[in-house]
């Protein structure tokens, strides 16, 4: 768990925190609330109970406080007592952030006074506590009894962190020309002031800066094994070895925060479903979330059944047994029986073998990796795996094993890499793929051509000429990467550690702008974010010259998008020999298409069709057999013979540019299914297609099309008032 | 039920899988085997091995085959159809005709074996008779008098296909053959087979050939196949020729185990039907530079199916199907899909986003590999994963000379030994990866069989956010004589070839899960003793490292007193560690037992306590810490009260008799 945090943000109103200075669009403030609502919100985000925030206004119009009335407490506010931040603390805070009407107020006072919050919430327990003072130091300060606040604060052991718009930073080249010279003086007082409490002062445009960076989340360190690398089977053998190890991970994929599923509340539903659907699009989202509700997922489960309506009978869960499928086979698994099937394992990392390392294609990693250190705080553990560690390290080779990390878990394949930094040691464990997680698709080779005839072809359009290799050459070379480490030095690297999970972070900085910003689009994710999303303007600036001669040398062209969808040459439809079946096709003289063949015969039709009507003909005659698969549907026993017709007749008259005769067929049929005319309710058939797109083909789709693409969608929306 | 709904309900859309999103197809396979029967496929070849008597026919191997492939498939591709045809059978089965059927045959002498459909355990059973020429075989395997047409084959399969697999996005005839030339000079015939291959062709069927060469004569693909397979498969336009037609390699004159063997290597290695996880993707070189690629996931965990609900109550066990439907919290009303909004949890309320909205923070552009500069193949770290690679082979689809680019850059990167950064999109809004591509070369097997294609790999990256902080432990660097005895070791345990060879190792749970299933399903004896080829051969370990390990073992006490003099007070630190640690510890203050390697001491020494007191009846009297790490030595789960503690270890030790 982690530790229970304490942080009060005081925040400056004054009526100077108003002003749009150098040359900034928004005002002090609401820059000052850029990074205070960073803060806040990270912290929301957390959920977490034990995570309190209050927050202070200094120089406010009002005094709102419980230290009593005296005039250095004045235009003092606590606008939030410590607790936890919820979104409707959110909106109060909101409403209140304006600048007030008076540059009175101190903000050593507010200082005293944050801390009497934290002291009377704290007490002595066990928290983190934090105060973070912005302020542009141009009000008034009385420093009178600094030095005991700053003995208090480091006796409380409260971090201190005072940030303001202008401050001065040399070491990030923050200089304010003609400052006031009261700011001067502030900024001195509250620079010291700061460093005496071991806490950080700093210029507000560094802190703004910062919160584009992402923050990383650091999880709790956690072993996910404690047991045995083990040699050899010390239950046989006396020659076996055994080193107590612990497995923590290594890698581990942050998900993004998850949506959940909502619906209008039904009270409000009731009213809103009519109107709603005319103004689906422009319907407002309530960020306050109030008049949702949260949705179930409710299941029921159904056995065929050829006597009950539809083929189908609901059961109810409480009559089910569990067990698995073989096949289409059922095999129930009775209660007593249910680890049947559950091969029986001991938990231990077992060495099977080692390997070489230059024989291990780095593709093969399945998983994410582990590390797996010696057992802690033994020390003849650790030695024993060091050991190991730098023998496998010096041999240049790998230890495959077989890891069980439970009783009665499955066994996986790991392999163990030796990692040795100057201060650490451990192996890295991967897992590795078995027989059945290896799909043997098989490709051509790329460095030579193999003809149908077997012949091999070492030139050919399809392998690289001796130009083209050298352009290819010289281009790798002038795109090489080279990173620099923290202190300017060149490494060989990969950017992992300035890398950050573009969407995790994008979801998560929407969430916490939507939060604050009901009312305002979202902002576009941070740069940082894109960063490596093309290569760097001066590496494409270096390697020009290099890339132009190599576009060069690859001749490349760019197929139309139109010729893409239409018919493959005629060469490629013919059987290896290329013997020309066409030919035998006309001798067969197949004029009707037959019900039983009509894929095939249909797509031949078109084929050797020389007029328009032979095609409308063969349209006409589809149509019929396709209708007639749905008259006689038992159920949904044709629906996907249906779909596998409609499908194929859609890509055919879209490759032979005659989207009409597909949109007229479609028309009249989803007319007759919803008019019933073809064997009952098929409404389920429509939904089908539906979902297969099988829609009317559009102008985007195929250009001879005269319907347009808000059409083709309208035409399969869903009409609400009938579902 | 506490245990679990077998269902998941969490499993949102965001997570991958090959979906087909251009096509109405459903993303299954059908494959129908038609395997002939003749006297020739009939005769039993002889085996050269003389320790193996077993004869084969080419007709029994092709069954093995198809049997073994049922038995696959069911664990590999649970949702895939398979079929078994035999033609030229003096019997005659087509759905309810038979050959007493009245009227004419549709299919005279082709008989439907296994229809086409998900196998069932019955189907299993039947097939392996089938192969065991138990029963009813000896009435099946018996070829006609009469050449069969094959045109009627071929519309027969096309048949089965339309009405049991419609829609299906892959249709393969495995045509199983020693017959070069069917109709021999007979024009009428062969042009009719020509015209039903087409229609095959045409309805999408790919037919993939197994030629079986003739003891005396060599199988002739010119004589009539060549008129009957396509240049191209219909599903997997991308495939060449030469993979597409009969291979070569599975003819083998004579011997029968070798026949089955080629021909069993030759059909496994199209179990499935090649998926693409996304097509026509455009790679950017540079700026201005693209080719398109396809890609591939050829390693992928593969789990065994979750267990599901079961309907008891008719004659015949059957699955019951879930249906989903979601309702409203509040009133219980059924909501419909385009009710539904998305909404982040957030400070106890809901933050909600239009759906516009919430697709545009997963977008960040059209799908893309895009190479942001190159780096040396070292720059990678072992640990830096995340999941499975994808693999990529340039297609001509939108871009003419996307092959012979990608070949330049393959070749260049292996002969360089560097890697390709780049930022890879797979699909729109599937958030985009940091990812190292690195070529992978052609590997051939024994059999000059392709193992792994050639092309490219894409490595995912660990973002920042995906790297964990290593847990603090103390550093004893082993000193160089421990590492010498360590380094001997190793080096007598290399595996073959000294490499890692994924299909050496059968994943055993998933392997023993469904074997079960199988003998419940068959209501046959359940396997007494799982194959496990992971486990290590212990008895090798023992005879070719033995020596190695005991030596190591007097080297790392010598060593270890070393560093425990040399530090102050080490002692103290064990003995506040407790009994937890001492149990497992490499402790020197216990006493060692001599036969034992002495790095293993003290789990001897809690072993021996928990077992003296079993002896005496008085285990309850151990500390659960005691009992914890005895367990937890013997690999055995340690979490629980004591109560359970104590009966896994009784349990343990019963069932060690000693």
């Amino acid at each position: 768990m982690a530790e229970k945090e304490a942080t009060v943000y005081i925040v400056d109103f004054g009526r100077s925190m108003g002003e749009r200075r150098n040359g900034r669009s928004m005002t002090d403030l609401e820059w000052a609330m850029q990074y205070v609502w960073d803060r806040i919100t990270g912290t929301v985000a957390t959920g977490r109970k034990t995570a309190l925030v209050g927050v202070v206004g200094l120089r406010t119009d009002d005094t709102v406080h419980e230290l009593g009335d005296e005039l250095e407490f004045s235009n003092l506010s606590v606008l939030s007592g410590l607790k936890q931040f919820l979104m409707e603390d959110i909106r109060q805070l909101t409403e209140q952030i304006k600048p007030s009407k008076t540059n009175k107020g101190d903000a050593i006072s507010a200082l005293v006074l944050a801390m009497q919050m934290i002291i009377e919430q704290c007490k002595k327990l066990k928290y983190k506590r934090r105060i973070v003072l912005v302020t542009n130091g141009e009000g008034a300060m009385n420093p009178e009894s600094l030095d005991q606040i700053t003995k208090k604060i480091k006796v409380d052991n409260i971090e201190l962190i005072i940030l303001g718009p202008d401050f001065d930073d040399p070491e990030y080249g923050v200089k304010e020309e003609d400052k006031h010279p009261r700011k001067f003086e502030n900024e001195a007082l509250l620079r010291s002031f700061a460093e005496d409490c071991d806490g950080a002062f700093g210029t507000l445009e560094q802190a703004v800066a910062e919160l584009e960076m992402p923050r990383v989340k650091n999880t709790r360190v956690q072993a996910t094994f404690k047991g045995f690398l083990q040699l050899g089977n010390p239950e046989e053998y006396d020659t076996a070895v055994r080193i107590p190890v612990e497995r923590y991970y290594r890698t581990y994929s942050a998900k993004p925060p998850s949506a959940s599923q909502f619906a209008l509340r039904s009270d409000l539903a009731e009213g809103q479903t009519e109107s709603s659907a005319a103004a689906a699009g422009t319907q407002e989202y309530q960020a306050d979330g109030s008049s949702l509700t949260t949705v179930r997922n409710l299941r029921t489960y159904q056995i065929t059944d050829e006597t009950a309506p539809g083929g189908k009978r609901d059961v109810e869960r409480e009559d089910l047994a569990k067990g698995y499928e073989y096949g289409r086979t059922a095999v129930h698994i009775s209660e007593t029986d249910a680890n049947i099937t559950t091969l029986e394992t001991k938990a231990a990392i077992e060495l099977v073998g080692f390997i070489q390392s230059d024989n291990y294609d780095r593709y093969m990693h399945l998983t994410t990796t582990n590390i797996i250190i010696a057992q802690r705080a033994n020390d003849k553990a650790s030695l024993a795996l060091s050991s190991f560690i730098h023998a496998l390290f010096e041999l240049e080779c790998y230890a495959v094993a077989r890891m069980v990390l439970k009783e009665n878990k499955a066994p996986v394949m790991v392999l163990l890499a030796p990692s040795i930094e100057p201060d650490y040691e451990c192996l890295i464990e991967a897992q590795l793929p078995y027989a059945e997680d290896v799909r043997t698709y098989r490709f051509p080779p790329l460095d030579k051509v193999i003809m149908v005839s077997g012949k091999v072809v070492k030139e050919h359009r399809n392998l690289p000429n001796d130009d083209l290799l050298d352009a290819m050459d010289k281009y790798v070379k002038s795109m090489e990467l080279q990173d620099t480490d923290e202190d300017g030095e060149p490494t060989e690297a990969l950017p992992i550690d300035d890398s950050f999970s573009p969407v995790l972070h994008r979801i998560d900085a929407a969430i916490r702008y939507r939060a604050t910003h009901p009312k305002e689009p979202v902002p576009p994710p941070a740069k940082i974010l894109t960063r490596f999303s093309h290569p760097s303007e001066d590496m494409v600036e270096k390697s020009k010259k290099y890339l132009d001669r190599l576009i060069e040398a690859s001749d490349v062209k760019k197929v139309p998008p139109k010729v893409k969808g239409r018919k493959r040459a005629r060469e490629t439809e013919k059987p290896l020999s290329g013997l020309d079946v066409d030919a035998l096709l006309h001798q067969e003289k197949r004029n009707k298409i037959s019900p039983d063949n009509a894929i095939p015969e249909f797509k031949q039709t078109l084929s050797q069709a020389e007029s328009i009507d032979t095609i409308k003909e063969a349209v006409q005659q589809m149509g019929v057999i396709i209708e007639d698969q749905v008259k006689h549907s038992l159920g949904d026993v044709n629906y996907d013979r249906v779909t596998e017709g409609l499908g194929m007749m859609r890509e055919e008259l879209i490759s032979y540019e005659e989207p009409a005769l597909y949109n007229d067929f479609l028309k009249r049929l989803k007319d007759r299914l919803l008019k019933e005319e073809l064997g009952g309710d098929r409404r389920e058939l429509w939904w089908l297609i539906r979902r297969t797109k099988l829609g009317l083909i559009d102008q985007q789709q195929s250009d001879r099309s005269e319907v347009t693409e808000e059409e083709a969608q309208a035409f399969m929306a869903p009409k609400r008032s009938e579902v | 039920m506490a245990d679990g709904n077998p269902y998941r309900e969490d499993e949102v859309v965001e997570e991958e899988e090959e979906i087909d999103e251009s096509s109405y197809k459903a993303v299954k396979d059908a494959v129908l085997f038609a395997i002939d029967v003749s006297d020739s496929m009939l005769a039993p070849r002889p085996s050269t091995d003389p320790k193996k008597s077993i004869q084969e026919s080419p007709t029994t191997a092709a069954l093995k085959c198809a049997y073994s492939f049922m038995q696959q498939r069911i664990i590999s591709n649970p949702h895939d159809m398979m079929g078994v045809l035999l033609y030229g059978t003096q019997a005659s089965k087509f759905y309810d005709e038979d050959e007493n059927s009245r009227g004419d045959l549709s299919y005279p002498n082709c008989y439907l074996f296994a229809d086409l459909d998900i196998p069932s355990a019955q189907e299993v059973k039947d097939l392996r008779a089938l192969v065991d020429d138990e029963g009813e075989a000896r009435d099946i395997l018996v070829p006609s008098e009469e050449p069969v047409s094959m045109a009627n084959v071929l519309f027969c399969a096309n048949q089965i296909f339309t009405s049991k697999a419609p829609n299906f996005v892959s249709r393969r005839l495995f045509i199983v053959t020693d017959n070069d030339n069917p109709h021999g000079a007979d024009k009428a015939l062969r042009s009719a087979a020509t015209v039903r291959a087409k229609d095959l062709y045409d309805l999408g069927v790919s037919i993939e050939l197994f030629p079986i060469s003739r003891p005396d004569h060599e199988f002739d693909n010119s004589k009539f196949y060549d008129d009957i397979i396509y240049k191209t498969s219909p599903s997997d336009p991308d495939a060449p020729a030469y993979l597409q037609s009969g291979s070569k390699a599975s003819t083998a004159a004579g011997d029968g185990i070798s026949l089955l063997n080629t021909l069993l290597s030759s059909i496994n290695s199209r179990t499935v039907p090649r998926r693409a996880h996304f097509t026509n993707m455009p790679l950017e070189l540079g700026p201005n530079l693209r080719i398109s690629v396809s890609g591939y996931i050829l390693f992928k965990r593969q789990e065994p199916a979750r267990n599901s609900y079961i309907w008891l109550g008719d004659e015949k066990p059957e699955i019951a199907k879930g249906v989903t439907t979601q309702i409203a919290d509040d009133t219980t009303r059924t909501i419909e899909k385009w009710e539904i909004k998305k909404a982040y949890k957030f400070g106890g309320e809901q933050v909600a986003f239009a759906p516009d909205e919430l697709k545009s923070l997963r977008d960040f552009g059209e799908p893309v590999i895009r190479i942001i500069g190159f780096k040396p193949l070292t720059a990678l770290p072992i640990w830096a994963n995340v999941k499975h690679p994808h693999f990529i082979y340039p297609s001509e689809e939108d871009y003419v000379g996307s092959t012979r680019v990608f070949s330049a850059l393959h070749q260049t990167l292996l002969r360089e030994k560097k890697m390709a950064l780049v930022w890879f999109i797979a699909r729109k809004a599937a958030g985009p990866v940091l990812g190292a591509m690195m070529a992978g070369e052609e590997k051939i097997d024994e059999n000059g069989v392709q193992k792994y294609p050639p092309g490219m790999w894409i490595v995912p990256l660990p973002f920042a956010d995906d790297i964990r902080q290593n847990p603090e432990t103390s550093l004893n660097v082993a000193p160089e004589p421990l590492i010498d005895q360590m380094r001997m070791i190793v080096q007598q345990l290399q595996l073959p070839k000294a490499s890692y060879e994924p299909l050496k190792y059968p994943n055993p749970s998933l392997q023993w899960h469904y074997r079960i299933l199988q003998a419940l399903a068959l209501d046959e004896d359940l396997p007494e003793k799982p194959e496990d080829k992971t486990i290590p051969k212990y008895r090798q370990i023992d005879k070719r490292a033995g020596d190695y390990v005991l030596s190591w073992a007097d080297e790392l006490d010598k060593q270890y007193g070393q560093v425990t003099a040399a530090k102050p007070a080490p002692t103290s630190n064990l003995v506040k560690r407790g009994a937890k640690d001492q149990a497992s510890a490499f402790d020197d203050e216990t006493s060692k037992p001599s036969k034992k390697v002495k790095v293993e001491e003290s789990p001897e020494s809690v072993e021996e306590e928990v077992r003296s007191h079993y002896k005496k009846g008085t285990l309850s009297k151990l500390t659960v810490v005691t009992l914890k790490s005895f367990l937890a030595s013997q690999g055995r789960s340690n979490v629980g009260k004591k109560a359970d503690l104590l009966e896994r270890v009784e349990e343990f030790l019963e069932s060690k008799a000693f």
